[in-house]
């Protein structure tokens, strides 16, 4: 018998909401309605972990450059491993580092590795990438039998070849086979709304990260999305752990903001998340999150290293919009119904038409909720230039 | 029962067996022995392999293992061979289902089991290759290759090919094991090899076609393509017929690379495609209809979305599995 208790509380959605929409411009014509309430049922903590989000370093964002790290769509294993060590001794101020990698990991922890496949294989985590971050692990004393790469969906992950391309030993995971697959969730932790009169409300927390892994190291794409304007740290461990959250966006409108921030804030999932390396060798910049138009995906040739979700998607939300801006395409944050289609074929090749009214404002909700730091004036953004 | 966008087929059955997607993948290259051995039944999985009558659709029997299957199952003699998730290879009556025999692994087995000879070779996600008995199980030899196996061997008379996740080809004894050359692509290798005369075909995620020399591993051509492959090669009239990510299939004359035509036939292509009778086969969220010496399509049929599965064609009918957890025969 499971001898835990469970703490319930409710995030007051509507005011987390307009919290987050400090920035916005919004078009008198667009009535964007209020997110309900979410009730949270989630695990207690004796304390809180200081490497949980906004980690060790909190606001401190290191994003490393260089065009060598990929090329002709190929990604350089070697060139990564280099941006790799340089962010995390710049991150921590190490000299070293394995030393820098034992400030997150420890020999006896298992550790799971967040990746994000969708939008395999045009643009996901790079198994390059995955595959440096196995080896630094293991560098801090990890056994490869320690460390599981998983993500929700195993098709997705198929898609990319994390299974065949991953080193023997690891643990490699897809939570779910399909869409209503819900054997891999944890029945006693959950967030809960009723967004649209969905027949199901709640929304569980993946049973590996319940349960099964000590420290999480999270490995988000530099992407935009279609309902919640960029799909980077945040959502991806967030959504990249509850099952059941596609229903939070029904065409035209998205209750991304506030859900995003609320999930990334239930424990155990925000203790447990110590590190975010975000993969910026490619960025997305319309048309994610599952798009295959290279039209849209700019070789970046950038990662971002950081302990802070918040302040690494405040600096990808930057980078998109003036990448967008270059473009000619239009903000994020725009809200003129005529960029609105139902088409998605009309999405996936016009970068002025979009499926929803976008709520990028979600990265500001999980900064008012603790997470991090979201006023870009703030954040200590290291730029290393490497080549 | 889907559409016909181009051309025309007719539906014959349609089947579900209620589980999921890795159906698609196991029945992958099930034309192999489909074909050979003119079986009556096609074995299908996921979790469960299914034996299904082709005449009706009825599921004759079915076998529950422990752990997902995504495995190509294989035919030796009356035994059905497929590997599982829980790490082992099972043998089982092709009549009844019942366990023969299995054997262990230290991970997944995804790749389909080759028998030749009355050895059944088989790749394992603990990065090594094994040769058992096929008629016991009994383990003959294995061999450390340096990555995941997922790429099913192919077989010759002294020689077993196959493609590693660390980016290896290689060629070992197939009476002992021993390595007798290895090749370095850009990246892992998913893709199962064919071999033509003396040439070995595969693709590679490093974006390339790949023909070496299979007696030394020499490298005799390589085809760029838009993305990593995963598909594996058709081969018929001297010209190879293979799928890339970047959602073109590719047909390549197989002494010199020259491309003989690329047609796109969806976003991605990860399944392996299918040749028969002057038409090339392929999954990609749904099934396409080729004419292999000009490319162009002859039709497409939208069951199943599968995108992972080749259709099984025998006697003018096309078998294909669906993401669904569906199976159709299609004229």
């Amino acid at each position: 018998m499971d001898r835990r208790t469970f703490v319930k509380r409710t995030c007051v959605g509507a005011a987390l909401f307009l919290g987050g929409m400090d920035a916005l411009a919004y078009d008198d014509e667009v009535k964007i309605p209020p997110p309900p309430p979410i009730d949270v049922r989630e695990a207690p903590l004796a304390k809180r972990s200081p490497l949980g989000m906004p980690g060790l370093y909190p606001g401190r964002v290191v994003e490393l450059s260089d065009h060598r790290s990929i090329a002709g769509n190929r990604v350089s294993q070697p060139i990564v491993r280099q941006m790799l060590e340089r962010g995390m001794r710049e991150l921590t101020g190490e000299s070293s580092a394995r030393a820098a990698w034992a400030k997150f990991v420890e020999p006896k922890d298992v550790v799971g590795i967040k990746i994000n496949p969708s939008g395999a294989p045009a643009c996901c985590s790079s198994p390059e990438l995955v595959r440096e971050i196995i080896n630094a692990v293991q560098s801090a004393g990890v056994p490869a039998r320690n460390i599981v790469v998983y993500d929700r969906f195993g098709y997705e992950m198929d898609m990319g070849g994390y299974q065949v391309l991953m080193p023997p030993g690891i643990r490699v995971l897809g939570v779910q086979d399909d869409r209503l697959d819900a054997s891999g969730y944890d029945a006693e932790i959950y967030c809960q709304a009723d967004f649209f009169g969905e027949w199901e409300t709640r929304s569980y927390m993946a049973s590996v990260v319940a349960r099964q892994v000590d420290k999480i190291i999270n490995v988000p794409t530099l992407k935009d999305h279609s309902a919640s304007g960029v799909t980077g740290c945040l959502k991806n461990v967030g959504y990249g752990t509850f099952n059941n959250v596609a229903r939070s966006h029904r065409a035209p409108f998205s209750f991304t903001n506030p859900l995003i921030g609320v999930m990334c804030s239930v424990e155990p999932l925000r203790s447990k998340t110590v590190l975010n390396i975000m993969d910026g060798t490619r960025m997305v910049w319309h048309g994610g999150p599952l798009t295959q138009n290279q039209s849209f995906i700019y070789q970046a040739g950038i990662l971002l290293v950081s302990t802070d979700p918040v302040a690494t998607d405040t600096i990808e939300l930057d980078l998109i919009e003036k990448k967008r801006q270059t473009e000619g395409a239009p903000s994020v944050w725009e809200r003129n119904p005529k960029s609105i289609t139902s088409n998605n074929g009309e999405f996936y090749q016009d970068a002025n038409k979009n499926l929803f009214y976008r709520q990028p404002g979600h990265i500001a909700v999980a900064g008012k909720l603790g997470l991090g730091e979201s006023d870009l004036k703030k954040i200590d953004h290291r730029q290393l230039l490497m080549g | 029962m889907g559409h016909a966008a181009a051309g025309q087929y007719e539906g014959r059955w349609a089947r579900s067996t209620a589980y999921r997607a890795t159906l698609a993948r196991s029945l992958a290259s099930a034309h192999r022995w489909f074909h050979s051995f003119r079986a009556r039944f096609a074995w299908l999985h996921l979790g469960k392999l299914h034996a299904i009558d082709v005449e009706t659709g009825r599921e004759k029997w079915n076998f529950a293992a422990p752990k997902q299957i995504y495995s190509t199952p294989s035919r030796f003699q009356e035994k059905v061979l497929f590997g599982c998730d829980d790490g082992k290879v099972y043998a089982v009556h092709q009549d009844s289902g019942t366990k023969l025999w299995e054997a262990s692994t230290g991970g997944e087995v995804w790749a389909s089991p080759v028998v030749r000879q009355g050895t059944a070779y088989f790749g394992s996600a603990d990065g090594h290759l094994y040769a058992a008995d096929a008629r016991t199980g009994k383990l003959r030899w294995k061999q450390a290759l340096g990555g995941r196996v997922y790429s099913t061997a192919y077989a010759a008379e002294r020689s077993i090919y196959v493609g590693c996740g660390d980016g290896h080809a290689h060629s070992l004894n197939a009476a002992t094991g021993k390595m007798q050359w290895s090749v370095l692509t850009g990246n892992g290798i998913d893709s199962s090899p064919a071999l033509v005369g003396g040439t070995l075909l595969f693709g590679s995620e490093d974006f390339f076609v790949y023909a070496l020399d299979a007696n030394s591993g020499a490298v005799l051509w390589k085809y760029e393509t838009g993305l990593g492959i995963s598909s594996s090669p058709a081969v018929a009239d001297d010209v190879a017929y293979i799928g890339s990510k970047d959602g073109f299939l590719y047909a390549l004359a197989v002494k010199t690379g020259e491309l003989k035509w690329k047609t796109r036939a969806g976003e991605v292509i990860t399944a392996p495609p299918v040749f028969s009778e002057g038409v090339v086969y392929v999954q990609s969220w749904g099934t396409l209809a080729l004419d292999a010496a000009t490319g162009k399509l002859l039709w497409r049929a939208g069951p199943g979305g599968s995108v992972q599965g080749a259709p099984v064609i025998a006697e003018g009918v096309v078998y294909v599995a669906g993401n669904g957890g569906e199976v159709y025969a299609l004229e």
